[in-house]
């Protein structure tokens, strides 16, 4: 397995659409830190206004709060990204013909299903830890940290400097299994094509239409939503939440809704052994004619 | 000899096709073993079913002794393969294409060991540039060098020689000749050039809608007394009516694509062709031609098969 893992590797960061990930995560993180370091102020003093007279002590906008900005508008672009991979894993081969070859080999079908699974895993973690890097660690050395102002739909989130690092640690690892499930998508709908075109298409589709439904607040849908994965890949930002006490001050190191994410987690992971169990399941019983 | 290909009755149907009907051949050690049959034959589906990438519908399969479905992965170690193109990894050079299917291999051959493979089918001036660059043939060459890479017992070549010009042919031929000859490789060739499994397997199986129709050394399948050949020369029609009053009359065939058939006796063609020289026939080409495809169409009695095999 271990051989077959470094094979796939080598195979993935050899392919120059790879870096195509990359680049573009580096060229949006750039661009709005650049855009944030130049207007930034304009942009908090727009935040502050609708709160009428409150009076905020230290720097608004900050590295941490860059971060959170960034993770919100990549919500959406993260996934896509990493489709472009996982959707290609297996599709990509079949369609340039070196599946036949790879099952061939004296590997199980099996093995090579879930080398190329984990392969696909340690891309995808990587592309987060080059957006943790960029986001979070760039981010603090642009913008220096201070208070994490974080503003809800109906109030107000202010986390001290002190107690934001590990959230966003957190967030990162509840990131990367939200990653990995849409992953499992692609790599899913990759076993039964010919070709990476449909799979990465299939897959977008399914996210977009995923994320509509789990938008509209229409209670036929409701009853779904809570198993929708897109739903649940965006509790991470419960981690930026805190408990308040009797005299509703914050609770330092607290998480206000720990359940939702441990739900979360376990949508997610059913998801992704489902899929890729799925997955070992059609690639075991398909004829290759590619 | 021992045998290394068994198969018994093997069969794949898709939905309403039958690609493969009971076929049932044996391979013996050294066998350079020819699979014929025309595009859609089930020759690829076979290979595919030695390979473990189809499933039978029926049927066994035994290599080197082994059952193929219990001993899979023992099995296809000791096997090197081509399955119809050549497709390798574009983005790699040749030696990293190589390096990565040593590893699935099993094995871990140094930088020397995999020039030194490149450097018998070829590529060694090309070993680092990257895949994209490659003629079809040389792809074709760096498919083989991937299947003989971990020095395997039986090598399965589908179609080799499909889309390449008449000096890659003629490399693959010398290739395959050299690995039975010297290197004492079992080989199972599929093809549809009947010339070209005439002149280098040592056994011959036929199939046709996924049947078998004849298995056989050429020197069983072949007559030597109707060893047709076409002469090409520099005024054809001259040349016809030279043949025509000649005693070499009676085993004139009807005229192919403006050149001259005719049917002789293996043993008769050397004194043929200096008959010609003698008679100042310009001759531009005279090559032993399609004694297989004839047989083949004898057997099928198809027509509609000349195509395919005469392409």
């Amino acid at each position: 397995m271990w051989q077959l893992l470094q094979i796939e590797l080598y195979k993935i960061f050899g392919r120059p659409r790879t870096y195509i990930a990359f680049g573009a995560i580096t060229t949006l993180i750039i661009l709005l830190q650049f855009g944030l370091k130049v207007d930034g102020q304009e942009y908090a003093d727009f935040m502050l206004q609708n709160l009428g007279n409150f009076d905020v002590q230290g720097k608004l906008l900050n590295g941490y709060m860059v971060c959170y900005l960034i993770l919100q508008l990549m919500l959406v672009h993260v996934p896509l990204l990493v489709t472009l991979v996982a959707a290609d894993v297996i599709s990509g081969e079949a369609n340039a013909g070196t599946l036949r070859l790879v099952l061939s080999k004296p590997y199980s079908r099996s093995s090579v299903v879930l080398a190329k699974f984990f392969a696909t895993g340690i891309y995808t973690l990587l592309l987060l830890i080059w957006i943790a890097f960029l986001a979070l660690f760039v981010s603090v050395m642009i913008f220096g940290t201070s208070d994490l102002f974080l503003m809800k739909t109906d109030y107000i989130v202010l986390i001290k400097q002190d107690d934001v690092f590990w959230r966003y640690c957190c967030a990162f690892c509840f990131a990367f299994v939200s990653l990995i499930t849409v992953a499992s998508v692609g790599f899913f709908l990759s076993s039964f094509a010919e070709n990476s075109i449909g799979p990465i298409i299939t897959t977008m589709s399914v996210i977009i239409l995923f994320t509509v439904l789990g938008t509209l607040n229409l209670r036929i849908f409701n009853a779904i939503n809570p198993y929708l994965f897109t739903s649940n890949m965006v509790i991470w930002k419960e981690f930026f939440d805190e408990k308040v006490n009797a005299n509703n001050e914050a609770i330092a190191g607290s998480i206000q809704d720990m359940p939702a994410i441990i739900h979360s987690l376990i949508i997610l992971s059913i998801y992704i052994i489902v899929l890729i169990s799925a997955t070992i399941f059609v690639m075991k019983k398909k004829d290759i004619l590619s | 000899m021992q045998p290394v290909i068994q198969v018994q009755h093997l069969s794949k149907q898709y939905k309403n096709i039958k690609a493969v009907d009971a076929l049932s051949f044996t391979v013996n050690e050294g066998d350079v073993y020819g699979f014929l049959g025309q595009n859609g034959a089930g020759k690829s589906t076979t290979i595919r079913m030695l390979l473990t990438l189809i499933k039978p519908t029926e049927g066994e399969i035994e290599l080197f002794g082994l059952k193929l479905n219990m001993h899979r992965n023992e099995i296809l170690r000791n096997i090197g393969a081509v399955i119809e193109k050549p497709d390798v990894y574009k983005y790699l050079s040749a030696y990293n294409n190589l390096k990565l299917f040593a590893r699935m291999s099993g094995i871990h051959p140094k930088e020397k060991k995999i020039l030194e493979q490149l450097d018998m089918v070829g590529l060694k001036e090309r070993a680092y540039d990257k895949v994209q660059t490659y003629s079809q043939g040389m792809k074709q060459r760096l498919g083989i060098a991937i299947a003989l890479i971990h020095d395997p017992r039986l090598i399965i070549l589908d179609e080799p020689t499909n889309g390449l010009d008449p000096q890659g042919i003629a490399d693959i031929r010398n290739l395959i000749l050299h690995l039975s000859r010297e290197m004492n490789k079992t080989l199972l060739i599929s093809s549809h050039l009947l010339n070209e499994m005439e002149q280098v397997a040592t056994r011959l199986l036929i199939i046709d809608k996924g049947k078998k129709i004849v298995e056989g050394t050429t020197a069983e399948l072949f007559d030597p007394a109707q060893t047709l050949l076409e002469l090409e020369t520099l005024n054809n029609a001259e040349t016809l009516a030279l043949i025509k009053n000649s005693e070499w009359q009676t085993g004139l065939q009807p005229q192919r694509n403006n050149n001259i058939l005719i049917k002789l006796h293996r043993n008769t063609i050397p004194d043929f062709h200096i008959w010609l020289v003698q008679h100042n026939a310009k001759i531009v080409s005279l090559q032993a031609r399609h004694s297989l495809e004839d047989y083949f169409l004898q057997i099928t009695s198809g027509t509609q098969h000349v195509a395919a095999f005469t392409n």
